[in-house]
């Protein structure tokens, strides 16, 4: 399968319980740049959680043989265990809406035999100016000039109908 | 479907079937005789052509879009272009592999 050539097999088992199990969850970042064409170059994979406290996330934990970490000190919360360390928690992204509507507005794909949701291209770049590191602004460029190649690639808009 | 089922859907009569079915070749001659030269199977140069009449539309598509923007990076462009041909999988896989690279080195 398709999602093995990229995943471990408890990372896929993981990602595929979120799913099974209705988490709501976002793919954001680079690595969500990526799935969706940005040439984008990424060490993990960053999950947006609607709610932590979803049992879901506990029971694909378990599936997998991980365990949830929370905060200790100035460490945010983690996954540890069952070789989930790929994914990284997110608790917040800076200069977006709620997680609700960014969801509603997020992009499904298929990564074999499951599929998930994506921040869109046009919202992590918001979402990095935002933040405004330095490690985001080096990418920005990089994700602008990906995001105007798919708006090229869409086309030019049909026109909208008056409403009579 | 059977082979005059077939025939008759694709309105090609039996003696033009079995004309072709004679022949060792249905390729041009020209063809067969680069392959010949090449010392590649005839199928390769046609694949070959294939991919590269893709590539070629995909940099006439650059070109477009860098002088619809004449700031974007020609680069960024054409990777985005490139792996926009790939399924996501494919596209995350590129980007972790060059991820896990880096931080390796």
């Amino acid at each position: 399968m398709a999602e093995e050539l990229v995943f471990t097999e408890q990372e896929a088992a993981f990602l595929r319980e979120l799913v099974r199990n209705r988490v709501a969850f976002l793919i954001v970042g680079l690595a969500s740049a990526a799935l969706q064409g940005a040439p984008a170059v990424t060490q993990d994979v960053d999950l947006w959680f609607q709610n932590l406290s979803d049992p879901g996330i506990r029971k694909a934990l378990d599936r997998v043989g991980a365990a949830y970490v929370p905060p200790i000190g100035g460490n945010p919360p983690m996954f540890a265990g069952g070789g989930v360390e790929l994914f990284d928690i997110v608790l917040r992204m800076d200069g977006l809406d709620s997680f609700s509507r960014e969801f509603s507005r997020a992009i499904e794909i298929s990564l074999g035999r499951f599929k998930v949701k994506l921040l869109p291209l046009a919202r992590i770049i918001a979402s990095k100016k935002a933040a405004n590191r330095s490690k985001d602004k080096l990418t920005i460029p990089m994700l602008e000039n990906a995001l105007l190649t798919l708006d090229a690639m869409k086309g030019p808009r049909p026109p909208r109908r008056k409403r009579s | 479907m059977g082979l005059g089922d077939l025939l008759i859907r694709a309105g090609v009569s039996r003696t033009a079937y079995y004309s072709l079915v004679r022949k060792s070749s249905i390729l041009p001659k020209s063809v067969e005789a680069l392959s010949a030269a090449l010392e590649v199977p005839s199928v390769r140069l046609l694949e070959e052509s294939d991919r590269l009449r893709r590539v070629r539309k995909i940099l006439h598509m650059v070109d477009r879009i860098v002088a619809e923007h004449p700031g974007a990076s020609r680069e960024d462009v054409l990777h985005t272009l490139l792996l926009l041909d790939q399924k996501p999988i494919e596209r995350l896989r590129r980007g972790l592999l060059r991820g896990r690279r880096t931080r390796l080195h």
